[in-house]
């Protein structure tokens, strides 16, 4: 009888173990909706979750004289070695957070070409490969 | 010892169960279930290219910061609701009133603002997403204007959580027809600003670049030409506008950036440039295209 509880419970904590253990992008990236400088207004919120692919990856149509900023939030200060990097429609690359080992975690981009740009993230190093993001502008 | 465990098991896998899925199920059920026939092409793909279409109110930000005056008679009445039974016109007006309000927002036009946001409930309840909306809150924030920055972060949310909504319920094709109806009123406002400020050009540059924009708008109608009436004679209509916008032409020439960072940011310094060649005739051709496009949608 003693086995069939201790068998019971341990199901029961595993199950609980797994809710605990899943990647709440969701929230990381709502977290980082403040996160952004003041004077930008909010646009997006991008979950940052590791699936098939190496990367996670979305676009957006960047106007000229428009201000931008992508920031990464993530369980471990600062960006648990998640990496953003901006690519223009010809997939030039146009910045990247991380530079000399060190992980930025926001970049301001003052658009001077309208058109589609890719947002891409990548792990570097990466414990958990579960962060969020949000995209603001200001003119 | 065995109720211990009866009830241990019990209270287990009500826990785990179905009280959520009960509540799913009860909003699943009081859906609209005016689904469109599938696209041609995954649900995946048209998400990834809705997403890329810029928020109407990066424009409004740009005429109010070029000081351009507030002119509620580029909008469309709020009152005109009652004129949009099918989920085609609810959907194109929600985004058209989507807008007008961020429109009357970034002017600190309250009390039209209160009105625009009748008609989005009124519309967004019409099409079962109006749970998305939160007005009780955006009102709150709207009848003082130090709420500014929260009242278009709540506002820009409420809509993101709807576009993303209807395409995990499948229902993408009213995603697109809400980005569609609010990129045309954004267009349309801003060709009635350039025809009031002829020579600025910043808003003449700002409906030239458009073209990348309807290019995206054209491919995700093309993909509902074939299940959708509606959508196919919007489609029709669009490429009207297209023609017209095959004589802007847009040249980009790339350099590599630069970058310093300040305070913790990285400044990206944008070396690229761009031109575009857009004629005043031009533009009037697409002031008279998009008021007539406009006006079908709104009638």
């Amino acid at each position: 009888m003693k086995k069939l509880i201790f068998f019971v419970l341990s199901i029961f904590a595993l199950s609980t173990l797994e809710v605990f253990g899943q990647c709440n992008a969701d929230a990381l990236s709502n977290a980082c909706i403040p996160k952004l400088t003041a004077g930008f207004n909010f646009l997006k919120s991008y979950k940052i979750e590791k699936g098939g692919k190496d990367f996670v990856e979305y676009s957006y149509v960047f106007t000229k004289g428009t201000q931008y900023m992508i920031n990464i939030c993530a369980g471990v200060q600062p960006t648990d070695g998640i990496v953003v990097s901006l690519y223009d429609s010809n997939r030039n690359k146009v910045a990247t957070s991380k530079v000399n080992g060190q992980f930025i975690s926001a970049i301001a981009y003052p658009c001077n070409t309208t058109g589609i740009y890719y947002i891409q993230y990548t792990f570097d190093g990466s414990t958990s490969y579960c962060g969020g993001s949000a995209l603001g502008f200001k003119r | 010892m065995r109720i211990v465990i009866i009830g241990l098991i019990l209270t287990i896998f009500s826990a785990c169960g179905s009280g959520k899925k009960k509540d799913e199920q009860a909003l699943l059920e009081g859906l609209d279930t005016t689904k469109t026939e599938g696209p041609s092409i995954s649900e995946e793909v048209i998400g990834s290219i809705l997403e890329q279409i810029p928020s109407p109110l990066e424009i409004s930000m740009l005429l109010k910061e070029s000081g351009k005056k507030y002119n509620s008679s580029y909008l469309n009445s709020p009152d005109n609701t009652s004129k949009y039974n099918s989920n085609y016109k609810k959907a194109l007006n929600l985004g058209v009133y989507g807008t007008d309000l961020g429109y009357t927002n970034i002017y600190e036009q309250n009390q039209d603002g209160v009105k625009y946001m009748a008609s989005i409930k009124e519309l967004a309840d019409g099409l079962s997403i109006g749970q998305f909306f939160d007005i009780e809150t955006i009102g709150r924030l709207a009848t003082n204007s130090k709420n500014l920055d929260s009242l278009l972060l709540i506002t820009t949310q409420n809509f993101n959580s709807i576009n993303h909504y209807l395409q995990t319920q499948q229902r993408a094709n009213l995603s697109v027809l809400f980005l569609t109806g609010g990129w045309l009123e954004a267009l349309h406002i801003t060709c009635e600003v350039a025809a009031a400020n002829p020579g600025n050009k910043e808003l003449q540059d700002t409906i030239g670049e458009q073209k990348i924009i309807l290019e995206n708008i054209l491919l995700l109608l093309s993909f509902y030409k074939d299940v959708d009436q509606n959508m196919a004679s919007l489609l029709t209509s669009m490429e009207e506008l297209k023609k017209i916008y095959d004589k802007v032409n847009i040249t980009y020439t790339y350099k590599e950036s630069t970058f310093e960072i300040v305070d913790g940011v990285m400044v990206i310094k944008d070396n690229s440039s761009s031109t575009i060649e857009i004629t005043p005739e031009d533009i009037a051709n697409i002031r008279a295209a998009t008021a007539a496009i406009r006006t079908k949608i709104i009638a």
